[in-house]
């Protein structure tokens, strides 16, 4: 199903959607980055650089309660909001993040605290003209209920699920031509992080890059781990318990394998006691483990951790580092 | 769902973050500030998990009162009342200055400020005083004499273009990991580095030179390094003309200084101390960093002087990518020196010594100023064990994991007629008091924070205090009028509206410019200045950068026969302090439960310690015991116990030796033994 929409019928579409979900939409923060905030019948930012926060913390938020423990013996799961999230202003990075995270979710046993929240929720992809000063971001075709496309006018709206084609259905028609343009444009764009990070990942599963490679890189982490929290695929939780008035919360919170105590035993010893074999574990993961389990990288491309990391070394900064020194 | 921009509560790097937070009050999460300028969307992990604690249960949510023994909840009238009439009697039978005030760096410049005008024309004493005497004293005395201000001479981006960083005495990538990061950064741009440290700290593995010297030996070796500079020549004579006065006096006292002789007392090679001074002078820019290595000896306010000494002598002052730069460990430790909660000055370091301060102060508070500078921190915990002190109020900090000789402090506290503690959690030192007050977190109040760089920015609230705990500035506001003095504040702005008026540098300050803006770095004289990045400039704040010659003073306490090794103490990356934040933080605490020694593994060898094992660790003054952790960042016969536990405390161990003109503890070295449990 494709529509096209002009500014008011875009409004129009936020306030329905406004009426039966908590909608998010990208809004300019104080500090001049974007995030997403509940919708406040008019401010949106449509256009600029990448959501800082990544989005998959909506449905994985980086502290979740799960259940109260009463002293009186009950136990009270909290109450979810009223309202489904629906999230609007997703890139095509951003809606990967959250189709990766959703599959290791609902993979057996189901984490249905996630899915709860995940199910429910509508997912508004927005793409075309809408980076920073108006530069094209390619379209996602798919991984969202509907896309939003941004050509030099209008806004094309694509949906890719019954019910975004219900939100959709009271708009008019839109030009495929345009968005056959459109689509082409999106596919000449090469992305250079992209061919940088798959050679990599075939450089590590064929055991072409030695430890004292990782020796150097890890050298220079600091364990702050901003590259996990800040990963929209990274899934690692702790359960932490605290005692309340009447009886104990359950949380989980991110967690973080750049940190010591990840893998360390209650005994004290670590098999992943050093930094070496942290920061080669989270690259092999994503890279090596990942395409083994679901046939692709755990990376999706987003460049969250190279912004978060305070001294360099980030997804694409380490590949680009393996692939200019191992690729022969 | 809200996001509020914030100031980080843990070191003095200044990173902002948004806190989040749900429809329900409750924080969520931590998102670093993609386009501050300190963090540029980075934090270290303290830093991501600064919400962690805030909803913890311990949270004191009443204020409470102590009777026969325990606590109990009582109303806030009732508290500040008894608050004030037991400071009063106290006042009125044994003088004003039998009180003492022990300010924080945790709480903001408002709330600093409102506890020196309390202290002050309050009670009519000048025992006001703070943890910077514990951490950064030396500087101010040090960098006062020598340039004229106390403070970091230059900024963070000066990092990003240097040619040169020495860093002395400075964990910098656990303790100021945002400033550690980037001269990790500028190492990997070229940026040549020098780190001087006993320790195989993380910045040591990166090092052109790391000079690993005797602990307490800095001054020999940064007189060393001078006199090789002039034997050279190739100190900057035009700037040292121009600029400096009291040269020959230096080279004068630098004689001595000869490779042969340093070697001896740092244990380091002829030939690195000779390095080291012709990296440094050769560089066309080079940065000085420091912190506690510097600072907390029996002759720290020496090692400043020898360190600025050293930049004034190659001109490595007043221009991008030079300068002295003290790293202030908390986040308001700049701030609430500026504050005035000190001793002997009020707010932006005016003399209350000085008759026209005192009057202009005496004016706007409309009341009379005692004139003699106060106490410090240290010799008020000496003055209560000796029954000289009486009353005391301490906002936000924990003399007794933080100070010096834990059993001094232990008997001052219990000594005292009367103890008010304001805080968020029950700390090892409210069980001490008569009152406790129970305060506002960061994330729950407004005020302005100022950072390491002389960065004034906003703390800005995003949710609200738990149970019927106020900001520390309304309870300050209460006493104030419970005082009899004009305390009608609105908000932390108008506060800030006086302290502007009062406060030269910060005459230019005010909550709308700070609204938009990133912060602005003091001096910021008037409404249209756009604030001061570096410092001593055209001309230092005294005029003439002034050399003040340093002998050698060895530490107070060095390892003998009875006590073979040497203790270092200080800090971690996951912790803070004295843990009453952190180790209520899941992840943080998880990372580091407990209190451990890093100790060689050729001692531990020597002495029949495994890795794990637990471990005595005594001095003349006490006795703990932690878990032994074999590694060789520290060198034969040193171990290096972290502060931030209540079971095993280092303070416990350390020498409340002070240095005579700053009053900081020696915590870097003493005496102590190691046996297995
Ligand atoms: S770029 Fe970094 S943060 Fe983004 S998905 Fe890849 S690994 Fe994760
Ligand atoms: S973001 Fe960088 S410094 Fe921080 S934990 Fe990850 S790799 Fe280490
Ligand atoms: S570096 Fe300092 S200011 Fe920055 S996040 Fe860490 S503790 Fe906070």
């Amino acid at each position: 199903m494709l529509k096209q929409l002009n500014q008011q019928d875009l409004f129009r579409l936020l306030e329905q959607l406004a009426i039966s979900f908590q909608l998010l939409v990208p809004q300019t923060l104080v500090d001049g980055t974007r995030g997403l905030l509940p919708w406040n019948g008019s401010q949106t930012s449509m256009s600029g650089e990448p959501l800082q926060r990544k989005p998959t913390a909506l449905f994985f938020p980086q502290t979740d309660h799960l259940v109260h423990l009463g002293s009186d013996g009950m136990a009270a799961t909290p109450a979810g909001s009223d309202k489904p999230l629906a999230l609007c202003g997703l890139n095509r990075e951003d809606l990967a993040g959250i189709a990766f995270i959703d599959r290791f979710f609902a993979a057996q046993p189901a984490d249905d605290i996630y899915l709860k929240k995940r199910t429910a929720a509508l997912i508004i992809g927005l793409t075309g003209y809408v980076g920073r000063e108006q530069q094209f971001q390619p379209l996602a075709e798919g991984q969202c209920d509907f896309e939003l496309i941004a050509d030099q006018q209008h806004w094309l709206a694509v949906a890719y699920t019954e019910s975004g084609k219900h939100w959709l259905a009271d708009y008019p028609d839109g030009p495929e031509d345009v968005l056959q343009l459109l689509r082409e444009t999106s596919r000449g764009i090469a992305s250079q992080h992209e061919q940088a990070v798959k050679r990599a990942s075939r450089l590590l599963q064929a055991e072409q890059v030695p430890d004292s490679f990782w020796e150097e890189i890890s050298a220079r982490c600091i364990r702050c781990g901003g590259c996990n929290f800040a990963c929209p695929t990274c899934t690692c939780f702790c359960v932490q318990d605290r005692k309340t008035i009447n009886g104990i919360e359950r949380s989980r919170i991110w967690d973080s394998c750049q940190l010591d105590a990840f893998m360390r035993e209650a005994s004290g010893h670590n098999p992943m006691g050093t930094e070496l074999l942290r920061t080669r574990r989270r690259i092999h993961h994503k890279l090596v483990d990942d395409p083994q389990r679901w046939g692709e990288t755990g990376c999706i491309l987003c460049g969250r951790c190279d912004r978060a990391c305070p001294t360099g070394i980030g997804m694409f900064a380490i590949c680009d580092e393996i692939v200019s020194r191992f690729d022969r | 769902m809200k996001a509020t921009l914030t100031t980080c509560p843990y070191c003095g790097t200044g990173c902002n973050f948004y806190l989040l937070s749900d429809a329900a009050g409750q924080l969520t999460g931590i998102e670093p500030a993609g386009k501050h300028s300190a963090s540029r969307g980075q934090l270290c992990l303290k830093g991501w998990n600064a919400h962690a604690f805030v909803h913890h249960s311990d949270r004191l949510t009443s204020p409470l009162i102590k009777q026969n023994g325990k606590f109990h909840p009582c109303d806030w009238d009732s508290a500040l009342t008894t608050i004030h009439q037991r400071l009063k009697q106290i006042a009125n039978s044994y003088g004003p200055d039998s009180l003492m005030f022990f300010s924080s760096a945790k709480v903001s410049n408002e709330e600093n400020y409102l506890l020196m005008k309390l202290a002050r024309a309050g009670f009519g004493t000048n025992n006001i005083d703070h943890c910077a005497r514990l951490c950064h004293s030396s500087t101010v005395t040090g960098l006062v004499e020598t340039l004229g201000s106390g403070a970091m001479t230059n900024s963070l981006s000066c990092f990003d273009a240097t040619d040169l960083v020495f860093v002395i005495g400075s964990n910098t990538t656990e303790q100021h990991p945002l400033i550690g990061s980037r001269i990790l950064l500028a190492q990997q741009r070229g940026t040549k580095l020098i780190v001087a440290d006993s320790r195989k700290i993380r910045l040591t593995e990166h090092a052109d030179l790391h000079l690993r010297h005797q602990n307490g030996s800095d001054v020999a070796l940064i007189n060393g390094m001078m006199r090789q500079i002039l034997l050279d020549g190739m100190e900057n004579r035009e700037f040292i003309a121009q600029r400096t006065e009291n040269i020959e006096a230096l080279r004068q006292s630098l004689v001595p200084f000869s490779p042969e002789y340093v070697a001896r007392i740092t244990g380091l090679e002829d030939q690195q101390i000779i390095t080291a001074a012709r990296a440094y002078a050769q560089a066309r820019s080079a940065m000085i960093v420091y912190a506690m290595g510097i600072t907390q000896h029996s002759h720290g306010v020496d090692n400043v002087r020898a360190l600025s000494n050293l930049a004034l002598l190659t001109g490595n002052l007043g221009r991008p990518g030079t300068g002295i730069n003290p790293l202030r460990g908390q986040n308001n430790v700049q701030g609430a020196c500026d504050m005035g909660a000190l001793p002997d000055v009020y707010s932006g370091y005016q003399k209350v010594a000085d008759t026209k301060s005192r009057l202009k102060f005496s004016q706007a508070w409309e009341k009379a100023l005692p004139e003699n500078p106060g106490m410090m921190a240290t010799q008020a915990i000496e003055a209560a064990a000796a029954g000289k002190i009486r009353g005391m109020l301490i906002l936000g900090e924990n003399p007794m994991l933080s100070e010096a000789n834990q059993t001094l402090v232990k008997q001052a506290l219990n000594n005292l007629d009367f103890l008010a503690v304001i805080d968020i959690f029950p700390t090892e030192t409210a069980q001490f008091a008569d009152l406790v007050l129970p305060a506002a977190c960061y994330a729950e109040r407004d005020g302005t924070f100022t950072s390491t760089e002389r960065r004034v920015q906003r703390g800005r609230k995003g949710i609200d205090p738990p149970g019927q705990a106020w900001p520390d500035w309304q309870i300050l506001c209460a006493l104030l009028q419970r005082c009899g003095i004009k305390a009608d504040y609105n908000s932390p702005a108008d506060v800030m509206d006086e302290i502007a008026k009062l406060t030269p540098s910060y005459a230019g300050i005010d909550y709308t410019r700070l609204e938009n803006g990133e912060g602005l770095q003091w001096p910021c004289p008037d409404s249209q200045h756009p604030g001061t990045p570096i410092l001593h400039r055209e001309q230092c704040t005294r005029g003439k950068g002034h050399f003040s010659p340093t002998n050698y003073r060895p530490p107070k306490e060095l390892p003998d026969a009875t006590y073979p090794l040497l203790l270092s103490t200080g800090r971690t990356a996951v912790h803070w302090h004295t843990g009453s934040m952190t180790r209520r933080s899941h992840l943080l605490d998880r990372e580091e439960p407990g209190a451990f020694a890093e100790i060689n593994p050729e001692d531990a060898r020597s002495l029949n310690i495994r890795e794990r094992q637990r471990i005595n660790v005594s001095s003349r003054r006490g006795e703990i015991q932690v878990k032994a952790k074999l590694t060789d960042r520290v060198p034969p016969g040193q171990v290096f116990i972290p502060f931030h536990f209540a079971k095993g405390a280092a303070n416990v161990l350390t020498n409340n030796a002070l240095d005579p003109e700053s009053g900081i503890p020696e915590f870097k070295v003493c005496a102590v033994r190691v046996t297995p449990c």
